[in-house]
């Protein structure tokens, strides 16, 4: 007699496992098979094409009802199981019970919702069967679609109704999308992806409620933006459905507990699918739930079977969003990446080696090898022997090394080199041919190389391929070891190519590290704040340790605080709320400063933010004693006391420093106005000396002080105060937008020559111009840290942890 | 599924295939499908065009998709030969692998009212996509439809196609899935829509879609091609990423992504195409059995990236 087999849900976990059985002894079980869903098994991850339109449900369906008569199963679709009676080895459906002798729970998983308000809102969707599918494919085109969650199954939501004509937003709780499966380079390029086909998506995206009387009006988020929507697809994850289980005394975790055959803590109910949890985990990709059920096959058929979870890839199935990750991607001591960018096919391809041995792989745009890097990673192959070629793939392994340049030489006439032009390697050639044996010439003569500059490196082999030893290669210096790009270069490059975040500067620029390195960081950092302050978010652990602790570290790991005085101005009650600082934090020391500040020295760590708070309450700001930006505006005490003064110099310095402090520059910048020309405040070896005379103020830049010593260079002298504030912010705004990341001005000047910095100056438009430009970037960056830091009790911070990864040593 | 049989059906939409090559500076025919129209096949075989002249050298020198309704008083150079045959329109598409033509792929259609299917011809004007010509045969409503719309990247068919980059195959125009015209493609018996990106020099987007019917189909199979691997192996190979198929069904399994049918260099229409990067047309065995077959394929930033073939 047939053993009865009761399989609760039809899911592709226990739809395999039927397969399996039937296909090994088609007689050992009588089958009942209930389904929550009214149909049988289909590929559920087979939802997305069916949504864009690319497949047709009919051909994801995976057991017809023609299957189902075959193997004799009695199907109760569209019941749900009420309960189990263990005891009488009963199974309790809505329509009836049914007897058992073994029992397998496939119930698979449910959509997390996020409880918020209106999440109960009509037109507020999951997107996990086919009727949210079909939900969504109901909805209009020209509808707004607002999609929660940027993993995979978000993305491919949004794609499918993107494709059906839908105005799509995603909004992602993280920092870029897919954050679980992608590193921030590919997170960036997907993004761009869908960008590019018409999605908007916003990261750091945070849902408050969602808007509407009956239906869906409009979802807002925490930062007080209003998306109006249509339909709202919550796509933020899956919680296991263990529900029934549970209610039936069944021992359950995060899910329902199986062993490695599969088998729950009663004998005779089994359980597959993501509906189980063995060893501590969790199960939501397709190719361990095939596994489970041809170990549950087997256990039900009385052979020997363990389950062992292996490594799991990830492809998102969104027609040409060419994306694979496997493995741990995650930075470490003892790893070390291999990076490959190919910027103007949009190419990343990023391998984590640890121990000879691939650990991880994330790829976009050309996943052509990822099977080969996965089974890599799966077997743990030894790679030491091909490591140097291993990220070029199979075709590469046995064959010669690579030489860039034998590339290049192999490369056709017609092979195009500089794609902003279309300059072949044929008339590069020819041009060496006609005497352009340097880059400069080549660049005159072809154009080649002369938009966005990315294959100058690929020109300058052409002409050592060409020329052989009359070529010089040049010996540019890179910003680092992550790039050949010069500063010079990567500042042009992210103006002209208008690169707007950290990933895209690493893609695009064809980083050879997955996110820089404490040297190149705090200066791209710089520059992408510098030249688009509204669009790029400062990036603290872009910054030295003192930027990012706001405070200067001393050498006994204690630091320093330095409130401001603007001009060197101070009143008795800010020196009082000084004093008391010190007392209240046991402040061993307290020194004036040069710059006319009062410097409390040796503070605790975990002190700083409730003394920033204590002086904070007193009127006391941060005086970035620490940062590269504006420090101090010294002053003399001017025409209100000085019987020599000419001008109000005091009340200058303190304009100048209201309107400058806060920003960030290439490095400190110090200020100095002297009431008259004796210079009490030494305004002559500033980076910006400000000298008072009766007629009005000479501006002087390009001063220094400290290993060189030397004395501003005039730049201009103007009349009226107004002027001369004017001509200083257009001055330090040149400086941000032009100097190489900690040049301070004089050596910028020096670089650049005081004439260009004149001529450009003189330009009243362009002053101006930079005048605005600077007014705008202060609307972001002109806050006090003390404040924000100190308000939101972000101390712990402040304890001793380090992300050496992410660290930008001093 | 219902599977068509093949030999009830007798007619096609597209009629006859042929693929025009540069040798020197003329384009000279490389191969061709003619079925029963040989007289027009042996005409074509005396042709050659230089750039500019006639249909393919219109679409050489223009880069870009030409469609052509009608053949009187046109710069179509076969007139006679194409009226004899019953061939009454053309169109022409450029294969450029970056700035350097390949080939032009012609498919010539026959007029008559029952014939349903669409070639359009889709470019971008200011950040859509409108059609910019169009072979309708007798869909008449469905035309009038198309010419009205525009779609955004992303968005609908050519949209999508657009916004990948790559070849998509839509196999149910006229259920409720995807198609956006899907209410119009329905009485017009439209089923299946294939997308391809025409790539050519100076940055302009043109996508052609071939919108199949089910009773005078351009294809009774498509497949899709992903030639990127061709770097992977020893021998370059392409996989078979998506098709489908009246008889066979669909000709892609989701579980053996990864595994899938590929097809090595220099073997078989698709080989050729893979060592190529020029479309073919033929009739024969490479037809599998079906009356031709027409393997394009489709060049991203100037390497071979797809194949898509169709065969009738």
């Amino acid at each position: 007699m047939m053993e009865k087999l009761v399989v609760i849900g039809a899911g592709m976990a226990s739809g395999r496992l039927l397969e399996h059985l039937f296909e090994a002894d088609p007689t050992a079980y009588d089958v009942t098979l209930f389904n929550a869903e009214p149909r049988g098994n289909y590929n559920r991850i087979m939802l997305s094409p069916v949504l864009s339109g690319e497949k047709s449900y009919a051909e994801i369906v995976t057991h017809d009802d023609a299957w189902y008569a075959q193997n004799n199963v009695t199907c109760r679709f569209g019941e749900r199981v009420e309960r189990i009676d263990r005891d009488r080895k009963m199974v309790v459906g809505a329509q009836g019970e049914v007897a058992y002798d073994k029992l397998v729970i496939a119930t698979g998983s449910d959509p997390f919702i996020i409880p918020c308000d209106g999440h109960d809102l009509d037109g507020v969707i999951a997107y996990r069967d086919l009727d949210d599918t079909n939900r969504m494919i109901d909805t209009a085109p020209g509808q707004r679609a607002v999609v929660i969650g940027g993993g995979l199954l978000g993305l491919e939501a949004a794609a499918g109704l993107r494709m059906r004509g839908l105005d799509v937003t995603v909004l992602h709780l993280a920092g870029h999308l897919m954050e679980r499966q992608l590193d921030p380079a590919a997170g960036y390029l997907l993004r761009a992806d869908l960008e590019r086909r018409g999605i908007t998506v916003m990261t750091e995206a945070s849902t408050k409620c969602i808007r509407g009387e009956t239906c869906v009006e409009a979802v807002e988020l925490q930062d007080g933006t209003v998306l109006p929507a249509d339909l709202v697809v919550m796509a933020v994850g899956i919680r296991p459905a263990a529900r029934l289980a549970k209610d039936n005394g069944l021992i359950v975790n995060k899910a329902i507990e199986v062993d490695a055959q599969m088998r729950t803590s009663d004998p005779d109910i089994f359980a597959v699918g993501e509906c189980i949890e063995f060893a501590g985990q969790l199960f939501g990709l397709v190719a361990p739930l095939y596994d489970q059920a041809k170990v549950l096959a087997a256990t039900l058929l009385g052979q020997d079977a363990v389950f062992a979870p292996k490594q799991l890839s990830t492809k998102l199935k969104v027609t040409g969003c060419d994306l694979f990750s496997a493995g741990d991607f995650a930075e470490g001591p003892g790893r070390e990446d291999v990076v490959f960018r190919d910027p103007a096919r949009g190419i990343y391809k990023r391998l984590v080696i640890e121990d000879d041995q691939l650990v991880g792989a994330v790829m976009y745009g050309d996943t052509a090898d990822a099977n080969w890097f996965f089974g890599l990673i799966k077997d743990g192959t030894d790679i030491a022997e091909m490591r140097e070629t291993l990220i070029f793939g199979p075709a590469y392994q046995g064959g010669a090394a690579v030489d860039p340049l034998a590339a290049v030489a192999a490369l056709p006439a017609d092979a195009e080199i500089c794609g902003c032009n279309g300059v072949c390697k044929g008339q590069i050639v020819a041009a060496i041919d006609g005497g352009a044996t340097d880059l400069g010439a080549v660049r005159a003569t072809t154009k080649a190389s002369a938009s966005c500059g990315t294959c100058t490196g690929l020109v300058e082999q052409v002409l050592a391929a060409t020329l052989g030893d009359a070529f010089q290669m040049p010996a540019a210096q890179p910003v680092c070891g992550c790039t050949d790009l010069s500063h010079e270069d990567v500042r042009r490059l992210i103006k002209s190519q208008a690169l707007k975040s950290q990933p895209a500067v690493w893609q695009e620029l064809g980083w050879s590290t997955p996110n820089g390195c404490h040297i190149c960081r705090p200066a791209v950092n710089f520059y992408l704040l510098a030249d688009w302050p509204l669009e790029y978010q400062d990036d603290p652990q872009s910054r030295f340790v003192n930027e990012r602790k706001h405070a200067n570290i001393q050498k006994d790991g204690t630091f320093s605080v330095v409130p401001r005085m603007w001009g060197g101005i101070t009143t008795a009650d800010e020196l009082r709320a000084i004093a008391d600082a010190a007392d209240k934090y046991d402040v061993p020391t307290v020194k004036v400063t040069g710059g006319q500040r009062i410097d409390l020295l040796g503070v605790k760590g975990e002190d700083l933010p409730a003394m920033w708070a204590d002086l904070n309450a007193a009127g006391l700001v941060s005086g970035h004693a620490y940062s590269k930006g504006l420090r101090t505006v010294k002053t003399c005490v001017g025409t209100d006391h000085c019987r020599f003064g000419t001008q109000d110099s005091t009340g200058l310095g303190i304009r100048l420093e209201k309107r400058l402090w806060g920003s960030w520059t290439p490095h400190k910048v110090k200020l100095a106005v002297s009431g008259c020309p004796r210079n009490c405040a030494e305004a002559t070896c500033k980076d910006v000396g400000i000298v008072c005379v009766e007629s009005g103020f000479e501006i002087g830049v390009g001063g220094a002080a400290g290993m060189d010593v030397k004395e501003v260079e005039p730049l201009v002298k103007v009349a009226t105060e107004d002027e001369a504030v004017e001509w200083t912010v257009a001055f330090v705004q040149l400086y941000r937008e032009h100097a190489k990341y900690l040049d301070r001005p004089y050596k910028w000047l020096s670089k650049v020559g005081l004439d260009w910095v004149q001529q450009t100056l003189t330009d009243a438009a362009e002053r101006k111009a930079l005048v605005d430009r600077f007014d705008l970037s202060q609307t972001i960056y002109q806050t006090d840290p003390w404040a924000e830091l100190a308000v939101r009790e972000k101390a712990r911070a402040f304890a001793p942890i380090a992300d050496l990864t992410l660290e930008a040593a001093e | 599924m219902t599977l068509m049989d093949p030999v009830t059906i007798s007619r096609t939409f597209i009629e006859v295939a042929e693929v025009w090559v540069p040798e020197g500076d003329r384009l000279v025919l490389a191969s061709g499908a003619y079925g029963d129209h040989e007289t027009f096949g042996e005409a074509s075989q005396r042709e050659s065009f230089a750039k500019g002249e006639g249909l393919p050298g219109k679409a050489w020198s223009d880069a870009c998709p030409v469609v052509l309704k009608g053949f009187d008083g046109s710069y179509f150079k076969r007139t006679d030969a194409a009226k004899e045959a019953g061939l009454t329109s053309a169109v022409a598409i450029p294969v450029f692998a970056g700035a350097t033509l390949k080939a032009v792929l012609v498919v010539l259609c026959a007029d008559d009212a029952t014939r349903n299917g669409a070639i359009e011809v889709w470019s971008e004007d200011a950040g859509t996509l409108s059609l910019c010509d169009g072979y309708f045969g007798a869909a008449t409503d469905f035309e009038a439809v198309s010419q009205t719309t525009t779609f955004q990247a992303g968005s609908g068919l050519p949209g999508g196609v657009w916004a990948a980059r790559r070849p998509i195959l839509m196999r149910d125009l006229g259920a409720r899935y995807g198609f956006l015209r899907a209410e119009t493609a329905s009485p017009a018996g439209l089923k299946r829509g294939l997308g391809l990106p025409v790539p050519v020099p100076g940055g302009r987007v043109f996508v052609v879609t071939l919108l199949s019917a089910q009773a005078t189909p351009i294809a009774r199979r498509f497949e899709v091609w992903d030639a990127r691997s061709a770097r992977t192996g020893a021998r370059e190979t392409a996989r078979l990423i998506d098709g489908i198929c009246d008889r066979d069904g669909p000709l892609w399994d989701p579980d053996n992504a990864g595994n899938e049918r590929t097809a090595t260099i220099w073997e078989g229409p698709i080989g050729r195409v893979l060592g190529t990067g020029v479309p073919v047309a033929e009739t024969g065995a490479a037809a599998l059995g079906y009356a031709m077959m027409v393997a394009l394929p489709i060049h991203k930033d100037g390497e071979l990236a797809h194949i898509v073939a169709w065969y009738c």
